[in-house]
């Protein structure tokens, strides 16, 4: 009976361990800190992925449709936060009332993203 | 006409209450003047639900923008079919149409002749009942859909140009309809536990209810992915955002559901599993809205927050604490005697269905998890961390692999036991064909390992599926088996298309052309179309495949008025291989950014989601029966 027991224990860990360690490897590549722009002005470099939401200062939007490159400030109690975003602007862009960036904090103090969402007057729809 | 839209809301909600006390007064005091009174109370409840949407309707069709509602999500110009689909763009029209849908499945049920019997149309209408007062509370006193407009907007504020698509038409209701569809189940299950039944008879009742909301759900889902896909331009349709996570879990807990209800009702745990699922996936559907209402989480979907999340939340606790004590204090009745545990071997039909729950219920945890993590990591006290599609791709493919494994030799799983001979000269060929599909996978995504797997996966499940019925055939068998092969179907689709991407952006003068994949296409200009209140620029390419003439694809951007944001229609050319999708991304005079990609297999996701609707609809529908009648 003991026996049978220390099988079915082992057979189940194996899946558990498997299953384990592709959450670990999952959260490893995936996993995006949420600061805030005031915490990210003053913070030092890391390579961690960074999550942050604020709002688009309208003027400071610069488009170079041609590459596609896109720079933008966002603001949140007043500090600023130069971040640059290597795609297409979304339609709805200059309409968001937040904007939620995800990507990495360079040494120049920019911000890269890898990842763009907004947040539209109507909270109904998104776009990556 | 705004006061009688309150009016009725408010009529309704009387009754409701009404109706559900003296149903459940009637059923504790076996008096029949109260629930005859019930019953009465019931329709007028539903019928000044359905006074409520008519009047909210007509506002929406007549341009009456004295609803602030109206004025915030219509205009004047508006085609129709949008006018109707604005109802449900904004948060109070939404809910008031979940309302709709709720108070027509207490009509259906209240109108059966099979629920007449102990009154169990009142019983398993009382627990909708409960519901509804819910979302009718929500409209009187939380966020009405009856404001009236502050200022008066001569023509309407309009809806976003996004929403003005037929998928947004179409997906909210049939989600809406699957969501609430299981609401029925639950009460039935309530109703028989609440009584202490001894028989099983509320689990066979549950079927046809289950398989419609789930297919409802599954199609409300698959319409979602095809909007992101056909309007939002970035060529996905599925991006693991929290509140398409949040109508993922009821549906992978319904999908195990459904397998669980055609479990043998004499083995120990079936009630137990039935229930369970059924308390889930019922408390899913309004965790999904709570995910949705309270901007707990940033979701890009999600409506702003506020007092509507926190009442929700309570409301889910409660039905959580309500079902706990339910199925714990029912327990016997949940879970057979050890000896009815009948002798039957892992390698059965029932084996693999339970493996099959416990792997759904696993990607249900692991997603769930993912989802949760931003707050449980800042519950935990660290700081909130987000995770994205990376994760939930590394933990769930396994597991989906592992399941549709099982699922490939669902058709020669025996009841009982499984007789091995049989069985090995059954799956030999698709086994050896599976391999074969895995093997030119491999070579062909230069070692792509999961992508391998699936197409293997999915090949033999397809094939046993087919050998199944040649085998042995009926209507159910048949059901089932397109079912599992539309999933099936899916699984190619999903992995060709998120592995086979060809991306490329460029900037094109007239005359200039660009290449991607086997594809050459030709610009030759932007053209600017106008219309009623609104103009468009855009641009038609032509596509040659070699020197070929392989077909045109047309996107553009178009400008309504009054409005600054533009909207995008993509270009899309389908074929069995790949979809070549093109965006108009920005123009320069006639200079144009063009960004072009390709996914392969897209159109087998959409062609195995109709495969899986036409297997349940035939499971649903007795069409031999039907055919019968006709012929009478």
């Amino acid at each position: 009976m003991a026996g049978k027991k220390m099988k079915v224990i082992v057979l189940l860990a194996i899946p558990v361990l498997i299953l384990g360690f592709l959450a670990f490897q999952g959260f490893k590549n995936s996993a995006a800190y949420y600061y805030s722009v005031a915490e990210v002005s003053a913070m030092e470099l890391t390579q961690n992925k960074l999550r942050i939401k604020g709002e688009l200062v309208k003027d400071s939007v610069d488009y170079d449709a041609q590459i596609p490159l896109l720079k933008f400030s966002l603001v949140e109690e007043g500090h600023l936060l130069p971040v640059i975003y290597n795609g297409v602007m979304p339609d709805n862009f200059t309409h968001a009332d937040e904007i939620i960036v995800e990507g990495k904090l360079e040494a120049s103090g920019q911000f890269q993203v890898s990842k763009l969402m907004l947040q539209c007057p109507s909270k109904y729809e998104g776009e990556e | 006409m705004i006061n009688s839209g309150i009016a009725c809301l408010s009529l309704a909600l009387g009754l409701g209450v009404f109706a559900f006390g003296a149903a459940l007064g009637g059923i504790k005091r076996k008096n029949e003047i109260w629930l005859e009174n019930s019953r009465k109370a019931s329709y007028g409840s539903v019928l000044f639900t359905a006074g409520a949407g008519l009047v909210l309707l007509r506002a929406f069709l007549a341009d009456d923008f004295r609803f602030a509602y109206v004025a915030r999500n219509s205009e004047r110009s508006l085609p129709l079919i949008y006018k109707v689909s604005a109802f449900w763009a904004g948060q109070s029209g939404s809910l008031l149409l979940w309302l709709l849908l709720l108070s027509v499945l207490a009509l259906v049920i209240l109108g059966r002749k099979k629920y007449k019997r102990d009154n169990l149309d009142l019983k398993v209408t009382a627990v909708i009942h409960a519901l509804r007062i819910l979302f009718l509370f929500l409209l009187v006193f939380v966020t009405s859909p009856f404001e009236k407009a502050e200022v008066l907007f001569g023509d309407g504020q309009g809806l976003n140009p996004m929403l003005q698509s037929l998928g947004m038409v179409v997906h909210p209701p049939i989600l809406f309809l699957g969501f609430s569809g299981f609401a029925v189940p639950f009460g039935l299950a309530v109703v028989a536990l609440g009584e202490r039944g001894k028989g099983a008879a509320w689990i066979k009742a549950s079927r046809p209810w289950l398989l419609f909301s789930w297919l409802m759900l599954t199609m409300g889902i698959v319409t979602g992915g095809q909007w992101a896909y056909n309007e939002l331009g970035w060529g996905g349709y599925w991006a693991w955002d929290p509140v398409e996570n949040a109508s993922l879990f009821p549906w992978l807990t319904a999908t195990a559901l459904i397998h669980a209800l055609w479990l043998p009702v004499q083995r120990r745990y079936t009630k137990f599993w039935c229930f369970l699922l059924t308390a889930l996936t019922f408390l899913l559907t309004i965790f999904g809205t709570f995910l949705t209402r309270s901007g707990v989480l940033d979701s890009v979907h999600a409506f702003a927050g506020g007092i509507l999340g926190n009442i929700f939340l309570v409301v889910l606790i409660a039905l959580a604490a309500f079902s706990f004590y339910l199925g714990l204090s029912r327990r016997n009745l949940l879970i057979g005697e050890k000896a009815s545990q009948e002798d039957t071997s892992w390698f059965s039909k029932e084996g693999g269905i339970l493996a099959g729950l416990v792997l759904l219920l696993l990607i249900f945890g692991a997603v769930f998890l993912g989802t949760m993590f931003p707050l449980l990591s800042r519950a935990l006290g660290g700081r909130e961390i987000v995770l994205d599609a990376e994760f939930y791709n590394q933990i769930s493919v396994p597991l989906f692999l592992a399941l549709f494994l099982i699922l490939g030799f669902a058709p020669f799983l025996n009841k009982g036991r499984t007789n091995w001979r049989r069985l090995g000269r059954k799956i030999g060929l698709p086994g050896l064909l599976g391999l074969g599909a895995a093997l030119l996978f491999y070579f062909r995504s230069s070692g792509h390992l999961a992508g391998s797997l699936s197409f293997g996966i999915g090949t033999f499940g397809i094939l046993t599926h087919l050998c199944g019925l040649l085998s042995k055939f009926n209507r159910h068998k048949l059901g089932v088996a397109l079912a599992h092969i539309g999933v099936l179907i899916m699984l190619l689709g999903i992995s060709g298309s998120s592995i086979f991407v060809q991306d490329t952006f460029q900037s094109v003068e007239p005359g200039q052309s660009l290449q991607v994949g086997g594809y050459r296409l030709d610009y030759s200009g932007l053209r600017t179309v106008w219309g009623v209140n609104q103009h468009a620029v855009e641009t038609t390419l032509e596509v040659y495949q070699g020197d070929k003439y392989f077909g045109e694809i047309t996107s553009r951007k178009i400008f309504r008025q009054n409005r600054e944001q533009p909207a995008t229609d993509v270009g899309i050319l389908s074929t069995f291989k790949e979809d070549l999708y093109l965006n108009l991304a920005g123009w320069q005079g006639q200079t144009a950014q063009l960004h072009v990609q390709t996914f392969a297999l897209v159109l087998w996701i959409w062609i195995g989601s109709a495969i899986i609707y036409l297997g349940v609809i035939i499971i649903l529908v007795p069409f031999g029966r039907l055919l019968k009648k006709l012929g009478r």
